[in-house]
């Protein structure tokens, strides 16, 4: 295996499509950084500002984001693949619900009380379990209940974690 | 001889019944939170505090610091069993110890772990005790110009780290660095790319960042490709390391407690960048590099013995300056306080036993942790088998429970979800993020220290050629960079005169 | 619409416990938020402090770590809570006095939109200097800076820091505001650059820098306070060494949500007095080189004055700092 990735590209003769969108990547994040960070003082050399860092390396990873576009196109590489949504939505979508009920949430019309562990565990195992090709819906409620109680026990009792368990209900 | 007499007084402290109960219970406890993900040491020995105020302040440090290395030891679990490093010293681990664990060696990789771990201990505390007070010393030649220096030199060490395109390895350093110059300026207060979210202000943490790229993205690319999450199932090979593999790691594992335990003793948290050097030395002897990033053990029992070397001597600065390297130390420093003990450079002579036991009982733990771990090796592999279905929100409901407990805020919950977003389309660009989370962890020191040695240099920035240490770990930066640059460029030379 | 959302919230949580708020409070553990890392002087007091308090209210008292913008984002939390008296927050000098000055955009007002509980201890400060700076009192220091600002490098622990704000203070005192200052990130890495002297003086608790002054491995000109301390006899006090105008303490205080009902507030006064007057818990905080709270303090009123007081006294110099 080689340090490279070029060689191991040897052989193919397709652009890298990944390399290309990698690059791209890097300059969109650079251009971001850099135009958030503009107001910020670059400061001396003296007494650097609290925008001299940012933007230096905004820039260098521009430049290495066009460095890298240059590559896929001089030289071959991976090709881009494709997504699988299902996994961000129910994975990370889990994730989200677990910390919008935890404590509650308020953002503009939004509200959701504070549901606390006991349902924001449950919540989170069952609907992140949605992502699973195999997912058998039955065994999922009783592994959500059964793990979600395994935690409180751990978390909340054995650790002694400030999380909220049930303030609606219980007030703690 | 002197040291004789100090272990022995040490070592009668440390052994008495009560303190070796500690001693287990603060390693039980240790074990159980480093391989809860999120849930640091900080968290426990925080909430553990008032425990001890029961107990003599002895007996308290002891367990505290069993604590704080055993979540060192679980720590590594979790990186290589699901590839979640809960601190920056088990990134490293997560590149061949996860690998290692895919192809069904997870107890191999992990008895390797334990017993390198438990070998660089045991030298560590001896290095405590034999050399804590002339060692000292080497920590006051560091200012800032020095750090700044050893940060650039761990920057290069990245670039080794990369399985792939140095270039695309690069990119993710800068950009590692990028995302650590988020938060509030320390100097100016002014507030960097946080967008006026409050939970970012203080920067992004380190949890946050490394449980989204590493943990989540993980499970997405796991969720999309079935096969691959059931190969660690398929196959589960023997349960500890045999002698070959044993023969195998005793070079690295010596290499890494030597490179863990010199770095250890730099404040600034040097301990950070242990691992990372014990693996690019591994990597760069290597006869077939290419085998890291792939399970090589080299790639666990190097770093892991240098983790935890590192660990142990971090403890010198603390007993021996009284001033704290890391911010767990920063906590030992509130233990002790809480107990009466105000740490300073006099603790030693006028606290012995409290010293000298505290030396000892890390030995003593050490050997606990061999004695909990090795048995846990077994538990840890069964779970493995665990179907996928059920093992991924188990996961989730792990890490969004440890995140939430760091601050107490849901928000970092949901920023996890989205680095871990960022994590799976870096995964799809062919980045790694390893190199990206170095980047981040030294990203802060970096800056940080650059700024003081500028200012204190007047904005000369002859200071850091002038300063010999500064001057040799600059040079020592560029080697690296070239031995790891050059055969790259030779391999781009020959791929243009093939085309 | 927040404060009906929060009248909600706390009226479902009231029914939910039985309606028992106002009677026999305190019916379920309270949440004691510190807006500091664990570990911290500010965390160590709450913890020391709350554990005794939990016994005298028969409620556990559970410390919960929201970290951020130098304490400001807990104390957020905590006085925009529901005031039903489970959310409290253990502030410092820097929260209370210091942040309306220091952060322009800070969504509390810790004078009038707060309610104070009382005051749970005072730290005194030290100007400490690396061992081998020439000077060799407070009169000769300060002379010195004043003729040569731009010799000297000042340490701190980051901006809204107590060693910020009280060396802030002492430059404005001195009326050399541009003193080169390193900023660090935490008392620890400053004091290991002042003990291997890389930078020349900061100011700090004295918790954090009496044992190095004691070893003689940095120098202390003198103690901000108006008594010496007992943990360090030797240190004169600014007003003997000649710089009287420099009189500043850190201290750590308890507040919450205003509109806190009275039962519980007076209930939490009391724990606090009580927990201030038990043996145990006084000498675990005298050991902190801590001073304990007068009578006064210990009340409301007393500690609401204490934070005006001291607000009056860092604004002007924290306005001029050089930062924003």
């Amino acid at each position: 295996m080689s340090l490279n990735q070029i060689e191991r590209a040897q052989g193919l003769r397709v652009r890298s499509t990944q390399d290309l969108a990698g690059g791209l990547f890097m300059i969109v994040l650079a251009f971001g950084a850099f135009v958030f960070t503009w107001d910020l003082p670059a400061g001396s050399l003296r007494q650097l500002g609290p925008g001299m860092l940012p933007k230096a390396f905004a820039v260098i990873c521009a430049a290495l984001g066009a460095l890298l576009v240059l590559t896929s196109l001089r030289y071959h590489g991976e090709k881009l693949q494709g997504w699988s949504w299902k996994g961000i939505f129910f994975a990370l979508g889990g994730a989200c619900l677990f910390a919008l009920t935890i404590r509650g949430f308020e953002f503009g019309p939004i509200r959701v009380p504070a549901l606390g562990l006991l349902v924001a565990g449950p919540l989170l195992i069952a609907f992140s379990g949605l992502a699973a090709d195999d997912r058998r819906i039955k065994e999922l409620l009783i592994f959500a209940v059964a793990m979600s109680a395994g935690c409180i026990l751990l978390f909340k009792y054995a650790l002694g974690l400030p999380i909220p368990l049930a303030p609606w209900l219980l007030g703690i | 001889m002197e040291t004789f007499a100090h272990l022995s007084l040490g070592f009668g402290v440390a052994l008495t019944f009560k303190n070796i109960a500690l001693c287990f219970a603060g390693c039980l406890i240790g074990t159980l939170i480093g391989v809860l993900p999120g849930v640091g040491p900080i968290a426990t020995i925080s909430i553990l505090l008032p425990i001890t105020f029961g107990l003599d302040p002895t007996g308290a440090l002891i367990m505290l610091a069993g604590i704080y290395y055993g979540a060192q030891y679980g720590g590594s679990t979790t990186a290589i069993l699901v590839n979640i490093p809960g601190e920056a010293t088990a990134v490293v681990t997560t590149l061949d110890g996860h690998q290692m664990a895919k192809q069904g060696r997870a107890g191999i990789a992990l008895g390797t772990a334990a017993i390198g771990s438990f070998f660089a201990g045991c030298v560590a505390t001896v290095i405590i005790a034999a050399l804590g007070a002339p060692l000292t010393k080497l920590a006051l030649l560091f200012g800032p110009a020095e750090y700044f220096s050893l940060m650039v030199m761990g920057l290069c060490f990245a670039v080794v780290l990369a399985r792939g395109s140095i270039l695309k390895a690069f990119c993710m350093i800068m950009l590692g660095l990028l995302l650590s110059t988020v938060g509030t300026d320390l100097e100016t207060g002014q507030e960097r790319l946080t967008f006026g979210v409050a939970s970012l202000m203080d920067g992004i943490d380190f949890s946050v960042l490394a449980m989204g790229v590493f943990g989540f993205a993980e499970v997405l690319r796991n969720l999309e490709n079935p096969e691959a999450r059931d190969v660690v199932k398929a196959k589960i090979g023997r349960l500890l390391p045999g002698w070959d593999d044993l023969k195998q790691s005793a070079a690295p594992v010596l290499r890494g407690t030597f490179i863990g335990g010199i770095l250890g003793i730099l404040p600034g948290n040097g301990a950070v960048l242990g691992p990372f050097a014990s693996y690019t030395v591994e990597k760069k002897i290597a006869k077939d590099p290419s085998r890291f990033g792939k399970g090589a053990i080299e790639g666990v029992a190097g770093p892991e013995s240098a983790n935890n070397a590192g660990a142990q001597t971090a403890f010198i600065p603390l007993l021996t300056l009284g001033i704290p390297p890391n911010a767990v130390m920063a906590l030992m420093v509130g233990a002790m306080t809480i107990h009466g003990i105000i740490p300073g450079p006099q603790v030693m002579t006028r606290n012995p036993e409290l010293f000298w036991g505290m030396v000892a009982s890390m030995w003593v733990g050490n050997l606990m942790l061999l004695i909990i771990n090795l048995p846990l090796v077994g538990v840890w592999v069964k779970l493995l088998q665990v179907p996928y279905r059920l093992m991924f929100p188990a996961i989730l409901i792990f890490c969004c429970i440890g995140i939430y407990s760091v601050n107490n805020q849901p928000l970092d919950v949901a920023f996890t979800a989205l680095f871990g977003l960022f994590g799976y389309l870096l995964i799809k660009l062919g980045f790694e993020p390893a190199p990206m989370l170095l980047g981040f962890v030294l990203g802060k020191l970096m800056e940080e220290k650059l700024r003081q040695a500028l200012i204190i240099s007047r904005g000369s920035f002859m200071t850091f050629v002038e300063r010999p240490i500064s001057a040799g770990l600059l040079v020592v930066a560029v080697l690296v960079l070239v031995i790891a640059l050059l055969p790259s460029i030779a391999k781009k030379r020959d791929e243009v005169f093939t085309e | 619409m927040k404060k009906l959302v929060l009248g909600l919230a706390a009226a479902a949580a009231l029914s939910f416990a039985g309606g028992a708020q106002a009677q026999g409070y305190p019916t379920k553990p309270i949440t004691m938020i510190v807006p500091f890392a664990a570990g911290g002087p500010t965390d160590i007091i709450a913890r020391i402090v709350a554990d005794n308090m939990s016994k005298t209210l028969g409620q556990q008292i559970v410390i919960e770590n929201v970290a951020g913008a130098g304490g400001t984002t807990g104390i957020t939390r905590a006085v925009t809570a529901a005031p039903d008296g489970y959310t409290i927050a253990m502030g410092h000098l820097g929260t209370f006095s210091a942040a309306p000055a220091t952060y322009p955009g800070l969504k509390y007002d810790p004078i009038n939109g707060m309610q104070t509980i009382g005051l749970a201890g005072g730290t005194p400060i030290l100007i400490v200097a690396r061992k081998n700076l020439e000077a060799p009192d407070l009169k000769a220091f300060v002379a010195a800076v004043k003729a040569n600002p731009d010799k000297f490098n000042e340490a701190h622990a980051g901006l809204g820091s107590v060693s910020w704000t009280t060396c802030t203070l002492f430059k404005g005192i001195l009326g050399t505001p541009k003193i080169n200052a390193v900023a660090y990130r935490g008392t620890g890495p400053a004091l290991n650059d002042l003990v291997s002297g890389q930078v020349d003086f900061m100011c700090d608790q004295i918790v954090s820098v009496a044992e190095q002054v004691r070893s003689n491995t940095i120098k202390a000109y003198a103690i901000a306070s108006a008594e010496r301390s007992p943990a360090l006899p030797d240190v004169p006090t600014t007003k003997e060494a000649g710089l009287p105008d420099y009189q500043i303490e850190a201290w750590n205080g308890i507040a919450g949500p205003k509109g806190m009902p009275k039962e519980a507030v007076d209930k939490l006064v009391d724990a606090l007095n009580k927990a201030l007057n038990d043996e145990g818990t006084k000498k675990r905080l005298l050991d902190l080189g801590t001073v304990l709270p007068t009578a006064e303090e210990r009340t409301p009123a007393g500690f609401a004055a204490l934070i005006k007081r001291d607000a009056d006294k860092l604004t002007p110099a924290l306005s001029a700092a050089p930062k924003q």
